[in-house]
């Protein structure tokens, strides 16, 4: 006994599936294929057998296991570092300091590979650490090591699982908690029997990105564990795509590799979320309790949040900083060394650099907004993943994000570069902001999916009950209740692209350069300063411009939650 | 459902068209607002005029591998010659062979400038070069640099040295073996061949002249610490900083310009000889402006040109013109290399080198 308007929805929703499954196939399924077409077919015959055969030989196996390992340990630290910060941001008064959610972000923010340039200059022998303490040499040994790689990967992703944890326990609201301590339960109690069942579906979604993240990275791998040793898969693909002698086959069989591995964790990720996955925003309204910190314990998350601050933002800024105001590089830290010559420089009208920022802000704007709309409708048509074809929807909106942006962007010059096609958007503005939407659209899809898949369906009932057409529902139900997954999705976008490199360096037209390239071809010509002084210039405005739209966004209600 | 669909799809086209349009305003108002007493005087036309403006000479495209200085001096004065634009893109050697690879089916580049011989040898061998055997000056060029049907010529070189920071190091070593000794233990980088076309230049080079044994001293290097670390300038940046004291097979150009810029550098040739490392520059034969290819190679080996590759701390690619800043290819003891042998055995040898440094 359905009524018709049901019926309806289903129908909308299949040919909403089936839009999304073109679009999805158009921008990502064909030119991953093409890539793999390219490592079975190489030299116009078929050789089914390179991939194994490249993953079998070369000591490539110790390789996949460096990328998992290292996955596995980010994943462990990131969690450490996320967990508290998000209970502490959501359920106590610390939450309404927003200006830390933007300090926070600053770290995902920075190109990883100056973040760890950063570091390196900090920590290395006569480093700016031993300038100041001399006796801290020893230190140094500690930390070019495996564990010191992890730490830096993980203070540069862990803001990303603290967004989707905190957003999620906001969700969770008092109201359960309560309950719990109503019937009697302790502390501890509630928080394994209520709170943690309620956020393994967001957490899975968190941690199975950060890993994601972590094995795709490059940056990283290629500035710090170049210097300790540990190499991993996308540093040899990498090597593979941009060193002498370029061997595409190569990298794509091994980019298939990643790509298994990552398959594996998504289906392990959505097995969980569809196991832990509950109605959390219902019609009632939500009371949270915010635990106001007296004493001891406030002293601690006060800390604690100072602790991580310096962490992951005061110690990599102040190499960075630093490096751009130095007169010379072998001078070291001093009063006499300091100029702003490199910012007068980079920041002088009409210059290459000042069009790189240019370009930057413009492309990320342009993709990130697109992101979002296409992001948000494919989320809604992925939905609670109940049916096949949205999970295969899911997997390929995830894709970019298991495939390391280098290999999707090289399937992205194939396809659009190729002779067949009638047009070539090739070496054009829009191609750059094609391969943006596709390199980032997973994080939008993320958000908007987890705070869509809490909703729950009652509220939309209700609204048909009484009388509301389905754009109206879309208008007063749906949009509120999802626009905050959609903001952050927007946000981590935009932030994203103001940074993307490895993507950038193979697309961008000739005599076109975005911030993140002007940094890199600085660094390659020996202007480390240059380079850093537009870092620094970059990722100031990024956040200027984010804590504008925190302030706009703390004006609208539907934050109060 | 649907119509929210199609009405997002319509939306988003029309988003991004408006968003293309309004963003060149808004990025420049941004950033004026970005940066405190900047005054946006005349400059606000100078971003969109380089688009705009068609000029007589039509255009180039030139994919080369840095120096960028020396790169966009070379372009201005090209442009400022013949009215010809230059659209550039700079990237090490290897990038740009990867941008090439995937282009393969729609080639955009005219011509090319890479960092290392083998490189271009290979493209011609790929018969992917056109030969322009009627380039102005070919004949002053250095006959074995370059190729003898105009296939590439070899515009500027560096030579491979051992740099050094003169504050951590009072005695440089004066031979290749000297680096393995006790005294350099741990302190030594060598950029990785697989990512700088000039240290393979270097590596097969000596391997050229040494056969086999030569890998003894590679072996002893690893043995006494010697760390591979990047492309040149990561492995120079860190000797500068004083993280290491020198850098093995590192090109000279970049200690000469930042030992002029005042840091703690210094460079020097061992007695045995090194290496020189052209800089080959070809047109391409799927080039749509070959006219203007031409005329860029013509200005590439003109005076003018190699003046500016000689201010550059480039050794000039011509004979008959001498740097006053540098050393030139006279005073530079050299190894007699095998150019032949070197791109037969560039990529095992590379392989083999990252595997034994890893």
């Amino acid at each position: 006994m359905k009524p018709v308007v049901v019926d309806n929805n289903r129908i909308f929703r299949r040919v909403g599936v089936i839009l999304a499954l073109f679009l999805l196939t158009i921008s990502i399924g064909v030119p991953l294929l093409l890539i793999f077409w390219q490592s079975v077919y190489p030299d116009g015959q078929w050789d089914w057998m390179a991939p194994i055969r490249t993953i079998t030989g070369q000591h490539l196996s110790g390789v996949l296991l460096n990328s998992v390992w290292l996955g596995i340990c980010v994943v462990a630290v990131t969690t450490l570092l996320a967990l508290p910060l998000a209970w502490m941001m959501a359920k106590t008064r610390m939450g309404q300091h927003r200006w830390v959610d933007v300090i926070l972000m600053i770290p995902f923010m920075t190109p990883p590979y100056i973040g760890s340039m950063g570091w390196i200059l900090f920590m290395q022998k006569g480093g700016y650490l031993q300038q100041w303490v001399p006796s801290a040499a020893s230190w140094s040994e500690l930390f070019f090591s495996f564990w010191g790689m992890v730490l830096i990967m993980s203070l540069h992703l862990f803001p990303f699982l603290y967004l989707l944890l905190r957003d999620a326990i906001i969700r969770i609201g008092g109201n359960l908690e309560e309950a719990g301590a109503v019937h009697g339960g302790r502390a501890g109690y509630r928080f394994r029997r209520i709170i943690l069942p309620l956020l393994l579906s967001s957490y899975g979604m968190g941690i199975m990105l950060v890993f994601v993240k972590t094995i795709a990275e490059f940056g990283t791998p290629a500035t710090f564990g170049r210097r300790i040793g540990y190499y991993v898969m996308t540093s040899e693909i990498h090597k593979y795509i941009s060193s002498w002698p370029i061997d595409f086959g190569k990298a794509t069989s091994l980019a298939s590799v990643l790509l298994s591995v990552c398959l594996v964790m998504w289906y392990m990720q959505s097995a969980m979320s569809r196991k832990f996955t509950y109605r959390l925003v219902g019609g009632k309204g939500q009371r949270s309790k915010r635990y106001s910190l007296r004493g001891g314990a406030g002293w601690l998350c006060g800390l604690y949040l100072a602790l991580l601050l310096i962490l992951s933002v005061g110690i990599p800024y102040f190499s960075i900083i630093a490096a751009s105001t130095m007169k010379l590089r072998g001078a070291g830290l001093s009063f006499d060394n300091l100029t702003l010559d490199h910012y007068r420089e980079l920041l002088s009208w009409g210059s290459v650099s000042m069009k790189a920022i240019g370009n930057s802000l413009g492309l990320s704007l342009a993709a990130s907004t697109v992101a979002v709309i296409i992001g948000t409708g494919l989320a809604l048509a992925i939905g609670k993943s109940s049916s096949f074809m949205q999970r295969v929807i899911d997997l390929f909106s995830l894709l970019p994000n298991t495939v390391p942006g280098i290999v999707m962007v090289v399937g992205l010059i194939l396809f659009w570069n190729s002779p067949w096609m009638p047009f070539t958007l090739y070496n054009s503005y829009g191609m750059v902001v094609l391969t943006y939407v596709v390199l980032f659209l997973p994080y939008t899809v993320q958000y908007v999916k987890s705070s869509f898949t809490q909703i729950d369906g009652t509220l939309f009932q209700a609204g048909q009950v009484f009388g509301g057409r389905p754009l109206y529902i879309l208008r007063r139900i749906l949009l509120p209740l999802i626009i905050p997954g959609m903001l952050a999705g927007w946000m981590m976008t935009f932030t994203i692209a103001t940074r993307e490199l490895v993507g950038s360096l193979l697309i961008l037209p000739p005599s076109m350069q975005t911030s993140a390239t002007y940094i890199f071809a600085q660094f390659e010509q020996g202007q480390v300063s240059l380079g850093m002084a537009m870092a620094v210039v970059t990722v100031g405005m990024t956040v200027l411009m984010l804590l504008g739209i925190e302030v706009l966004n703390s004006k609208r209600k539907w934050n109060a939650s | 459902m649907l119509g929210m669909k199609t009405r997002k799809r319509s939306a988003m086209l029309l988003l991004s068209a408006v968003m293309s349009i309004s963003l060149f305003g808004c990025s420049t108002g941004n950033s004026t607002t970005g940066n405190a007493g900047q005054a946006a005087g005349e400059g606000s036309t100078a971003t969109a005029s380089a688009e705009t403006t068609k000029p007589a000479g039509g255009k180039l495209v030139l994919y080369s591998a840095g120096p960028q200085k020396l790169a966009d001096n070379i372009i201005s004065g090209f442009t400022a010659k013949t009215g010809i634009e230059v659209e550039m893109f700079q990237g090490t050697t290897g990038k740009i062979l990867a941008r090439m690879e995937a282009e393969k089916s729609n080639p955009v580049a005219d011509v090319v400038i890479l960092a290392s011989l083998p490189s271009a040898q290979a493209l011609k061998a790929d018969g992917l070069t056109l030969p322009y055997p009627d380039a102005e000056n070919a004949d002053k060029l250095n006959k074995d640099w370059s190729d003898a049907d105009g296939n590439y010529f070899s515009s500027s070189a560096s030579a491979l040295g051992i740099v050094y920071n003169t504050k951590l190091v009072s005695t440089p070593p004066t031979s290749w073996a000297e680096l393995a000794t006790p005294a350099w233990k741990d302190v030594v980088n060598i950029p990785d061949p697989t990512l700088s076309g000039s240290a393979l230049d270097f590596i097969t080079g000596y391997l050229s002249v040494n056969g086999d044994k030569g890998w003894d001293l590679l072996d002893s290097y690893k043995a006494n610490g010697v760390a591979m670390a990047g492309a040149n300038q990561e492995a120079l940046d860190p000797v500068i900083t004083g993280a290491k004291s020198i850098v093995a097979a590192g090109v000279d150009y970049m200690a000469y310009s930042s030992k002029a810029k005042g840091e703690p550098l210094d460079i020097v040739y061992p007695e045995e000889g090194t290496v020189i490392s052209p800089r080959p520059a070809a047109i391409l034969k799927s080039s749509q402006n070959v006219e203007n290819a031409k005329a860029f190679i013509d200005y590439l080996l003109s005076d003018e040109a190699q003046k500016l590759v000689a201010d550059a701390y480039l050794i000039p690619g011509r004979e008959d013109i001498e740097a006053t800043n540098r050393a030139n290819l006279k005073d530079i003891p050299q190894l007699k290399v095998d150019w032949n042998w070197m791109s037969e055995h560039g990529d095992e040898t590379a392989a083999r080198f990252s595997e034994t440094f890893k």
